[in-house]
């Protein structure tokens, strides 16, 4: 009992510091929405700046300039105050420079932004400081403290006190002062500050130096019981992450409190797999964060609480390939020429960056396709190579075979990392997947009960009497391997092309734009995630064994999270929405071709990580497709202008009216009631659309219009019951309605900008419905603007599209919701004509609008909601003449002017 | 005299897409332009183009004869233009004393505007999310005042209110011009009771200006109004 006391204490330092990071992550994201991953780098900066200051010197980061300025030696309280005020200086500067140009950005661009800064930190620092480890000075008292048999050093206790003293002092701050309150204020409702006459982004800036400041208390307090190093500190972030989302990014004291607890859990588990032997002999700590993250964010699956920001600027497009086959084999030959031609180091690296560009090409289809930010990749890579020995070696699996079973193996533990994705989306992937990977290379590659201390080694591949060995004697690497690996990469390549065209791409960046209307489309969201996830941890493990194969002896050196991250940056700096992103990525990559030609020709090899992550940085604030954005948008510009106008489709035909009109209703509602908490949104309401009908639902704003649809269409929860065509939809997923029969579009249109307009529409096409695109791009009169970019058409146009990838599942009975907003009377007739095809090619259609003069023209019968009752319903002569109708529409107490309706 | 609040040609909209084409619009000092029309008109995209909530996508918004510089939200409230937005935009966690002291220019002016809402002082210690509907409307506009407006944009107030509390409300928008001399537009789908305390009216369909006059000319002729709206059909023609 008393060890695990003592245990549960010496964790307390940890923890103190887990619980100081938290806080600046929770502070940095209540004020401006940023996940600063480079929080655990900035505290190291600190506690480095500390410990020159206190040996006289004023650390300097800048290249070029001297490491440190003598500036005459400091005691303890100027050096502590001088480092705390430098930090609050980079939170400033950080804000200012990076974090407040990406206001608007997504939370996902804002959290690249921050592991870019976070490389940049830390390879700045390994890079001037070196890695080995710095000692400091005791600051806390560090008696020995007997408490009845246990006895423990007083420093762990006095840190932690010190830390909790700092929480509760911000706390209290944020509860009382105008500051505090206009910070509560603004991180609530960005929009309402702003119309308070608040400015958010300059209660941002002070955010992000208190949150700096409080980082840096931490890296100097934690100094002398943690030497500094590099990696130990960056990697704080992965407990401190846990213990923030214990806070819910939100709550100051949860998180502080998660993160002692973190600590000394973490601490616990140490002592526990010393004692045990049948408990994995490393890894159980890493293990705690990552439960703790899992537990709050899937099991209770509450996404992070979203800020109110006002714009969202979108990811960058993923561009159509074209010509994939020239493509690949004047890339093939240029690529076999140049691994014939280039000796040795340059061979080497050359292959080096073919391998990265495979595991890179995973990264385009998780993350450039399917959106889903996973910072596993590079692990999932390591799992592969990691099994390639003991396949090779112990079970003599030939050659094509044990790297195919390898990249499964790597799949399978993929679709393990993307379940999480399942329940939460957005940021919190990201999170789980750092930790998922931190833990797996803890428990697993550095594992010496699983891999020896000199690695593990790797059968030599032969394939019909070829040797296919990267290395045999000094002849390293030998050209029949360099093509295996270049063979692999052009197939892989071709095939994420292919996929980008495919049916299944069109619904992976349907699932990155917005997964509600995906799923509103019909599209299987869990289905297609958990397809990008393993493919493309196929496609890493792939990689990771050729990785494998070229060194013949695997450590966990070559897969760790750093180099992950890093590979990550790269990627994303070279454009992860694209194949040609991803390929240069591979010939970026760290130890690959550009980085030995930088090293020698430019000696700036060792600049490589700091030059990166600037890059990397700019790149998401300037340009979010990455360096080959600009070369697409050329092409797509230049082709525009050399290609004739696509002629129409020739085999268009007219789609042919339904047979006979059945006479049951098409869509029965029955009682439907919607409540948000006690407000009552949808009434009991009830009633029936004819088949081949076009029936108006009206009413003022916040009369439930759109809840009504959400409950028809299973978007939100209600009571009563929903029949199409007599077949009962109740309990129904989005999707699974839509492949029912029943299509929607949404209020405000949820078309894909990067699409083209036929794959928008093509999106929406589900087993059930066979729609031909060619005839309906027809029959919605879009046949000319079939091959362009969604987001380049009117407002109209774009409405069309959407009510197409609606048709496109051949729906029965179409929901619209207010398909003219935005159009202007003309082409507000239009819409109403096509509206009019729509309906006499037999389909359905239920519409929701406040253009009255569309509404009463096409519908063949109107039902008028008013606080989510109906209160008339009928034809659009009858609802005109209706007294209720006037008065809901031109004010409430209209009815009861003498002078108004009689 | 010049109006306090004027646009000229002003375009609004969301990136690419136009909503409220070329507009003008004068405002005196202690008037009440009502701006009417239906839903996707363009009302709400103009209101936050002219408080720099949006980029301006072309044309000018002058306070007292001085131009304010486009799409700067701080800037146009130090110009003293104020939006009370449609969705009201509260600090749902915060009390309605907080709410009032995150806005307040002066401390004593929550007092002041206390006096207008008593309904809003006996729950000053409420988080505003456990408002009503109508009360919650009271602090929007509350927060609003606190700021001293010049220039007051208020947006849909009406929304999701039983008329019965709307008919509450306005008169304190009529009696916040009155005595305040700030130039006040309301959009408002509620149009009988926009007509009462309204000066001036401007119907807008599909972001252009279908119809503008006074309101006192208007309250006589629905018939002209409904016109308006819905663009020369016969929607309630039999009703008059």
């Amino acid at each position: 009992m008393d060890q695990h006391f003592i245990f549960l204490l010496l964790g307390l330092a940890n923890g103190a510091v887990f619980a100081a990071l938290a806080l600046a992550l929770v502070v940095t994201y209540r004020s401006s929405g940023v996940v600063n991953f480079a929080t655990g780098a900035m505290a190291l900066f600190t506690a480095y700046t500390y410990s020159f200051l206190r040996q006289g010197e004023l650390l300097i980061l800048i290249p070029g300039l001297p490491v440190s300025e003598h500036i005459g030696t400091l005691s303890f309280w100027p050096a502590a105050a001088l480092a705390i005020a430098i930090s609050a200086g980079l939170g400033l500067l950080l804000y200012a420079l990076v974090f407040r140009p990406l206001r608007t950005a997504p939370p996902v661009a804002k959290a690249v932004a921050s592991i870019g800064v976070m490389v940049v930190l830390t390879s700045l620092m390994s890079q001037r400081l070196g890695v080995n480890p710095i000692a400091v000075d005791p600051i806390l008292p560090t008696n020995i403290w007997t408490i009845g048999n246990v006895r423990v050093s007083s420093d762990r206790v006095w840190i932690a006190l010190v830390v909790v003293a700092f929480a509760f002092a911000l706390a209290a701050m944020f509860r009382f002062t105008p500051f505090g309150l206009r910070t509560r204020a603004a991180s609530e409702n960005e929009r309402g500050a702003y119309v308070s006459g608040i400015r958010p982004d300059r209660l941002a800036a002070v955010n992000w130096m208190i949150s700096a400041a409080v980082g840096g208390v931490a890296g100097i307090l934690i100094a002398p019981i943690v030497t500094l190093s590099p990696l130990s500190y960056t990697l704080f972030i992965v407990p401190a992450l846990a213990a923030a989302i214990l806070g819910r990014f939100q709550y100051i004291v949860p998180a502080v409190l998660g993160g002692l607890a973190i600590g000394m859990l973490q601490s616990e588990v140490t002592y526990l797999q010393s004692q045990h032997s049948w408990l994995p002999s490393s890894g159980l700590a890493e293990l705690v964060p990552l439960v703790l993250i899992l537990a709050v964010l899937v099991v209770r699956a509450k996404p992070l609480p979203t800020r109110g920001a006002l714009i969202q600027q979108t990811l960058g497009r993923a561009p159509r390939p074209r010509r994939i086959a020239l493509t690949a084999a004047v890339w093939s030959v240029v690529g076999a020429v140049a691994l014939a031609v280039l000796q040795e180091s340059w061979r080497a690296a050359l292959v080096t960056s073919l391998i990265f560009a495979i595991i890179a090409l995973s990264l385009v289809v998780v993350t450039g396709y399917a959106g889903q930010v996973s910072l596993a990749q590079l692990t999932l890579a390591g799992v592969a190579g990691f099994l390639l020995g003991p396949l090779t070696l112990s079970w003599n699996v030939p050659f094509p075979i044990a790297p195919l079973l390898a990249a499964l193996a790597a799949a399978v533990v993929g679709v393990v990392v993307g379940l999480p994705a399942l329940r939460i989306r957005g940021l919190p992937v990201a999170v789980v997947t750092l930790a998922l990977a931190v833990a797996l290379e803890a428990i697993w590659f550095r594992n010496t009960d699983l891999v020896p201390s000199d690695g593990k080694d790797i059968g030599g591949p032969t394939f019909l009497g070829i040797d296919l060995r990267a290395r045999v004697g000094t002849d390293f690497p030998r050209l029949p391997f360099c093509l295996l690996v270049l063979g692999t990469l052009v197939v892989v390549a071709i095939g994420v092309a292919k996929l980008r065209t495919s049916r299944l791409g069109s619904e992976m960046l349907a699932v990155r734009a917005n997964e509600r209307s995906a799923a509103g489309s019909g599209v299987h969201v869990v289905r297609v995630k958990l397809l990008a996830f393993a493919i493309g941890a196929f496609i890493a493990g792939l990689g990771g064994a050729l990785l494998a194969y070229k060194q013949g002896n695997v450590t966990f050196d070559s897969f760790t999270i750093l180099v992950g991250l890093a590979l990550f940056a790269t990627v994303y700096l070279a454009g992860i929405t694209s194949v040609s992103g991803g390929v240069l990525a591979g010939m970026l990559a760290a130890t690959g071709i550009v980085y030995l030609a930088m090293q020698r020709w430019l000696a700036l090899g060792d600049w490589y990580a700091t030059i990166t992550g600037v890059l990397l940085v700019l790149t998401v604030i300037r340009n979010p497709e990455g360096i080959v954005g600009p070369f697409h948008s050329l092409l797509e510009r230049r082709s525009k202008a050399q290609a004739p106008p696509e002629p129409a489709h020739d085999g268009l035909r007219a789609v042919a009216p339904l047979p006979e009109r059945v006479r049951e209703p098409a869509l029965s509602v029955r009682d439907v009631t919607v409540r948000y908490g006690v407000v009552v949104s949808v009434d009991h309401v009830s009633f029936d659309v004819p088949a081949g009908a076009i029936v108006g639902l009206i009413g003022p704003n916040g009369a439930g219009k759109t809840s009504l649809l959400d409950a028809l269409t299973g978007f939100v929860d209600s009571t009563g019951s929903v029949a199409l065509a007599g077949r009962l939809l109740d309990g129904l997923a989005p999707h699974e309605r839509v492949r029912a029969g029943l299509g929607r579009t949404f209020q405000h249109i949820e078309i894909y900008d990067d699409l083209s307009v036929l794959e928008n529409v093509g999106v929406g096409r589900t087993r059930r419905g066979a729609a031909d695109l060619g005839a309906l791009l027809q029959l919605v009169d879009l046949v000319e603007d079939a091959h362009r970019p969604a987001g380049e058409l009117s407002q109209g146009r774009r409405q069309l599209v959407s009510i197409a990838r609606a048709l496109a599942s051949d729906p029965q009975v179409l929901l619209l919701d207010e398909p003219a907003a935005g159009l202007d009377t003309t082409e507000s007739i239009w819409l109403g004509e096509r509206l009019r095809d729509i309906r006499d090619a037999g389909t359905t259609i239920v519409l929701v609008d406040h253009d009255m003069q569309l509404v009463l023209s096409l519908c063949d019968e109107i039902h008028v909601l008013v606080f989510g009752s109906l209160v008339s319903s009928g034809p659009p002569e009858l609802v005109k003449s209706d007294p209720q109708v006037a008065s809901a529409y031109l004010g409430g107490t209209r009815a009861e002017q003498p002078t108004g309706v009689a | 005299m010049a109006p306090l609040l004027e646009c000229r040609d002003l375009r609004a909209g969301h990136g690419r897409v136009t909503v409220v084409r070329p507009i003008d619009l004068a405002v005196d000092a202690g008037t009440v332009l009502a701006v009417l029309g239906p839903n996707g008109a363009g009302k709400t995209t103009l209101l936050s183009t002219i408080v720099g909530l949006l980029p301006r996508q072309g044309g000018e918004v002058l306070v007292g004869g001085k131009a304010v510089k486009a799409g700067r939200p701080d800037v146009a409230g130090r110009a003293g233009i104020v939006l009370v937005p449609d969705d009201r935009a509260l600090f749902g966690a915060l009390t309605v004393q907080e709410n009032l002291r995150v806005a307040a220019r002066r401390t004593a002016g929550i007092d002041e505007v206390m006096d207008l809402f008593p309904a809003l002082r006996l729950r000053r210690r409420v988080a505003a999310g456990s408002l009503s509907g109508g009360e919650q409307q009271m602090l929007a506009i509350a927060r609003a005042l606190v700021q001293q407006p010049r220039v007051l944009l208020i947006d849909e107030m009406s929304m999701g209110l039983a008329p019965v509390i709307v008919e509450d409300l306005l008169p304190i928008v009529r009696r916040v011009a009155d005595e305040s001399g700030a130039a006040v537009v309301l959009v408002e789908q509620h149009v009988g009771l926009a007509l009462e305390i309204a000066d001036d009216v401007v119907v807008l369909v599909h972001g252009e200006v279908a119809l503008r006059d006074r309101a006192a000319s208007l309250r006589g002729d629905h018939a002209r109004l409904e016109a308006a709206y819905i663009g020369g059909s016969d929607l309630f023609a039999t009703t008059n």
